[in-house]
């Protein structure tokens, strides 16, 4: 670890433990925002989990929990609160680290130095207090960012670990193979990643299965209800007005429908931009967090994570002010209409949802404009030319 | 998609961006004139609303109201006894009134707080309902200007007796006689919430009563309906409270305003409701606190019903006839208030414009700021600058500095109540530039007043949908914040100095707020604003002082910085790499 990267790393740590240390309720009242916590990623129920485990009742009896068995056993073995909070500081500083890794494998094209990304990732607030509310996301956020550091740097088997670790956590990220694959060089390297995929997916179920008691109910109950949009709760995603307001007859298809649409943009981005494989993980983690069904703002802090790696394109963008404007908005009302909703009740549901549009809106204009900017930078044959005037056809 | 290439391609033909870009400062103006123009206009005819019932359970005034002369004597009879406890301490008179209630079946508690007063109150259980659910008759010992309560208690006694003899009611109806309208009234709100022991179900609406003094006759009944932070009961209460009022032959009276104004009926008359509404729901909990702002914040419909004048043609139980068949109306609601606007502005009694009419306004406002910061990042030779220059991530580090240190004067000032202070220390801060020699980077005074004026924007963004008062009156008074001029000189000439120290001297939250107060508030004279803001906030829990501590004075201070002398900056800085 280089020097500035070692401080950077530090403060990452530092900032989030003073941050939990200091305000001992903010973890509690994160978890119950529902910018931060889902019922498939809050600690709350990560909490219910550990105890039920504990006291030997059958994890997914009660319907509450839908966290992975293995992730919940994995926070049965630590105790204390102060520990608890370092982990997730450390789990934290680690994306920062491999942020800044990342950045270096990319040392000829981006003339920022690596600590850059690095540090605005540790500042994010919305990384920031996503960790200090213990959402689960950072687990899959670590997977994530681990297996593009090790693609990057040709490490197969970490990387194809890493991305099952991933999808085993949370499903949708498991559609982020393909992208992974195609930064790998070779054709045996595919396949060895493909296999090894697999096999640690066969793995990890394997050993959920033995964990629950020999029992495949975990699988209905994390990546089932998942998949169905059990929990019909208010979140910054854009699946849960519509399906409380549907006719019960069409939620099935449509549900199917939502599904498509996460699955079916991951193909052609891939293959568009494939010679830039790692541009390409990066809008489909863009696209899964615009369209999964339970997303919170620590998906987008990660994702914003990943922007400052692309600073070469930012002459490209077309509406950047307009992007960010979307977004602090989003970010700034949802909090306040939500408010005005459930504690107020001077406002309805329809405040709230005009602002999750708003948030979605800001994402889809962000993986938009990336999208253009590639295209661009490829027309440019890598040599920017900022005066010529493209428009679309 | 072509449609907007064709319409990019004829803008940049026609040379439109940087005519924009170089008009800002005067778009920025005209939005803040839009935003004026649009609210003044509201009074005209067509542009506001005739108010309806819109939920049809309520039915005001369907059924006959009854408290009527046979009453009479009954609280003539409460209103002499409680004369005759006006020498006694509080407990003893709460205990005697609690023994008075008992007797006609009301279940009756003392929920004592020592550091506001103690409030007395009793459940009537409703025969028909489940008990879930209650509506509150409240009447304060004291009123906001703080005479005694009498002939409103006696009301709320004999009005509770009266309701107890009736086996119509599915909600229970709750009597509460605190000490006084504001922190009393509202602690036993947060108490009954929380804390209390005897309680009668969720609150859907309250009724305060406020008519003091001994007389048996009153002129006309002001309604008073302005919540805590923003917040207004639904409009269908308004509407039955006016509804019942004018049903029953007497006269309403909104904000003050005389009810010989609001029967004139014309543009001005409306124009002049609308604007003490606005100023009046902007200093909510600062100046006089009618009873129902308790009530705020907890999901609870309320309104004050006063009476005004000594002599007139209306006896007091007429007054008690608008409690009684509210009540009756609240009765008969199966759902909680949820039909009618709860965002709203009365133009008369019968009169409204709903929110999609005037939040234009605040809107409007919220882009004339978002506008001066645009201008401030590029309309000057500093736009070119990388994002991470020196320049912004010092702009931004003040920023985040001036929050904390803002956040510092909110908290210092709740325990050290020194107005004085702040208003020289502003007053000292607006006339720096002309004293201080000391120069800061050109482009630095730009950043600041971009990144000052982003936020404002966005302070007044997040505000407006839940407290569109006090955000328009902050936009309108912080508005001669974009006018101050970052001059390209090396030397400022001395009159633009002067001008924007006295343009920084209007927009500073302080100033600007006891200047607003001392023109338009009777209730606030001097610096009683100041204490006030300190005792909205303990005792009432409103928020007006932190909105103006930590949404615009950060913004002011990095405003008044950037009216240091400046000096040009080298453009060759973007080539100046990181390490």
């Amino acid at each position: 670890m280089e020097t500035p990267e070692r401080w950077v790393v530090l403060v990452c740590v530092a900032v989030r433990m003073i941050v939990s240390l200091s305000f001992p309720q903010l973890q509690q009242q994160l978890d119950k925002s529902v910018e931060f916590s889902t019922p498939f990623t809050s600690y709350r129920s990560l909490r219910e989990g550990v105890y039920m485990l504990k006291q030997g009742f059958e994890l997914y009896n009660g319907g509450v929990i839908h966290h992975s068995p293995l992730l919940v056993v994995l926070m049965s073995l630590i105790e204390p609160e102060f520990l608890v909070s370092l982990l997730y500081a450390c789990l934290d500083a680690l994306i920062a680290y491999q942020l800044a890794c990342i950045a270096r494998c990319f040392s000829k094209s981006i003339t920022i130095p690596a600590w850059i990304p690095c540090l605005l990732y540790s500042l994010n607030p919305l990384a920031l207090l996503s960790c200090v509310s213990r959402s689960s996301v950072i687990f899959t956020n670590v997977c994530i960012s681990t297996a593009v550091l090790h693609a990057l740097q040709g490490n197969v088997l970490v990387a194809s670990v890493a991305i099952a670790t991933a999808g085993y956590l949370s499903l949708y990220p498991l559609l982020l193979v393909f992208p992974l694959f195609a930064i790998f060089e070779t054709r045996s390297s595919r396949v060895k990643a493909a296999a090894i995929t697999s096999f640690t997916v066969a793995v990890l179920l394997t050993l959920s299965y033995t964990a629950c008691g020999n029992n495949w109910a975990f699988l209905d109950a994390t990546y089932g209800s998942l998949v169905r949009f059990d929990k019909l709760f208010p979140n910054l995603g854009l699946w849960w007005y519509f399906f409380a307001e549907m006719f019960d007859a069409y939620v099935p298809f449509f549900k199917a429908v939502f599904n498509i649409v996460v699955v079916s943009f991951i193909a052609p981005l891939t293959v568009r931009f494939y010679r830039q494989p790692c541009y390409a993980f990066v809008l489909c983690v863009g696209w899964i967090t615009l369209t999964k069904p339970y997303p919170t703002l620590g998906d987008a802090g990660f994702l914003l994570g990943f922007l400052p790696l692309f600073h070469p394109l930012f002459g490209y963008l077309r509406y950047s002010a307009l992007s960010c404007l979307l977004f602090l908005h989003a970010v700034v009302l949802s909090p306040i209409f939500y408010h005005l909703w459930v504690d107020l009740g001077s406002g309805n549901s329809n405040f709230f949802y005009a602002i999750t549009l708003v948030y979605a809106l800001a994402i889809a204009s962000i993986v938009a404009d990336l999208c253009w900017a590639m295209l661009r930078f490829e027309y440019d044959h890598g040599k920017p030319n900022y005066q010529l005037k493209v428009t679309q056809i | 998609m072509s449609l907007i290439g064709k319409l990019h391609r004829r803008v940049i033909d026609l040379g439109l961006v940087p005519k924009i870009v170089a008009a800002l400062p005067l778009l920025s103006m005209l939005f803040a004139v839009v935003s004026v123009g649009w609210l003044a206009l509201l009074p005209l005819e067509g542009r506001y609303r005739r108010t309806y019932i819109s939920e049809n359970a309520l039915l005001p005034s369907q059924a006959y109201s009854y408290f009527r002369e046979t009453e009479w004597n009954t609280l003539r009879g409460y209103r002499t006894q409680i004369e005759r406890l006006a020498n006694s301490t509080s407990r003893e008179r709460n205990e005697e009134v609690a023994g008075w209630l008992r007797e006609f079946g009301v279940k009756t508690a003392i929920y004592q707080d020592e550091k506001h007063g103690d409030t007395l109150y009793g459940v009537l259980h409703a025969q028909r309902g489940d008990g879930t659910e209650a509506v509150i008759l409240a009447a304060p010992w004291t009123n906001a200007d703080g005479m005694v309560n009498l002939s409103g208690v006696s009301i709320g006694i004999a009005l509770t007796r009266f309701f107890s003899r009736w086996p119509v009611w599915s909600k229970n109806i709750i009597v509460v006689l605190s000490e006084n309208p504001k922190g009393s009234m509202r602690s036993w709100v947060e108490a009954y919430h929380t804390s209390l022991d005897l309680t009668g179900g969720s609150i859907e609406a309250a009724v305060v009563l406020d008519y003091p003094g001994v007389n048996d006759y009153f002129d006309h009944v002001e309604i008073h309906y302005d919540g805590l932070n923003g917040e207004e009961p639904n409009l269908d209460l308004v509407n039955i409270a006016i509804s019942i009022t004018e049903h029953e032959g007497m006269k309403v009276s909104l904000h003050g305003v005389s009810c010989d104004k609001i029967s004139d009926n014309d543009f001005w008359s409306r124009l002049l409701i609308m604007l003490t509404g606005i100023k009046n729901a902007a200093l909510s909990g600062l100046r006089k606190v009618n009873g129902n702002e308790a009530f705020s914040g907890w999901r609870i419909q309320a309104v004050t019903l006063k009476a005004h004048g000594t002599e007139g043609r209306h006896d007091v139980t007429t007054f008690g006839r608008i409690p009684e068949a509210m009540f009756r109306s609240i009765n008969n609601l199966l759902e909680k208030f949820h039909q009618s606007f709860f965002f709203y502005i009365l133009l008369a009694p019968r009169y409204f414009v709903s929110i999609s009419s005037y939040l234009p306004c605040a809107v409007t406002l919220s882009i004339s700021f978002a506008l001066a910061s645009l201008d401030a990042m590029i309309n000057n030779n500093y736009k070119k600058l990388p994002l991470s220059s020196t320049y912004n991530l010092l702009s931004l580090s003040m920023w985040c500095i001036s929050l904390l240190g803002c956040f510092g004067i909110a908290q210092l000032f709740l325990r050290f109540d020194a107005p004085t202070i702040l208003i020289s220390f502003s007053a000292l801060i607006s006339f720096l530039p002309l004293l201080l020699k000391k120069k800061i980077a050109e482009p630095l005074a730009y950043r600041l007043k971009s990144v000052a004026f982003l936020f404002f924007s966005l302070v007044l963004t997040s505000l407006l949908m839940v407290n569109f008062f006090l955000a328009f009156a902050m936009g309108l008074t912080a508005f001669p914040m974009t006018l101050v001029r970052t001059s390209s000189l090396n030397n400022y000439s001395l009159r633009i100095k002067l001008k924007n120290s006295i343009l920084l001297l209007l927009s500073n939250p302080f100033i600007a707020s006891y200047i607003f107060c001392q023109c338009f508030e009777p209730d606030l004279p001097g610096f009683t604003v100041f204490t006030e803001f300190a005792t909205a906030w303990k005792e009432l829990g409103c928020w007006t002082w932190f909105v103006i501590c930590i949404g615009w004075l950060p913004s002011w201070l990095m405003v008044a910085l950037s009216t240091l002398n400046t000096q040009p900056a080298q453009l060759d800085d973007r080539k100046k790499k990181f390490q």
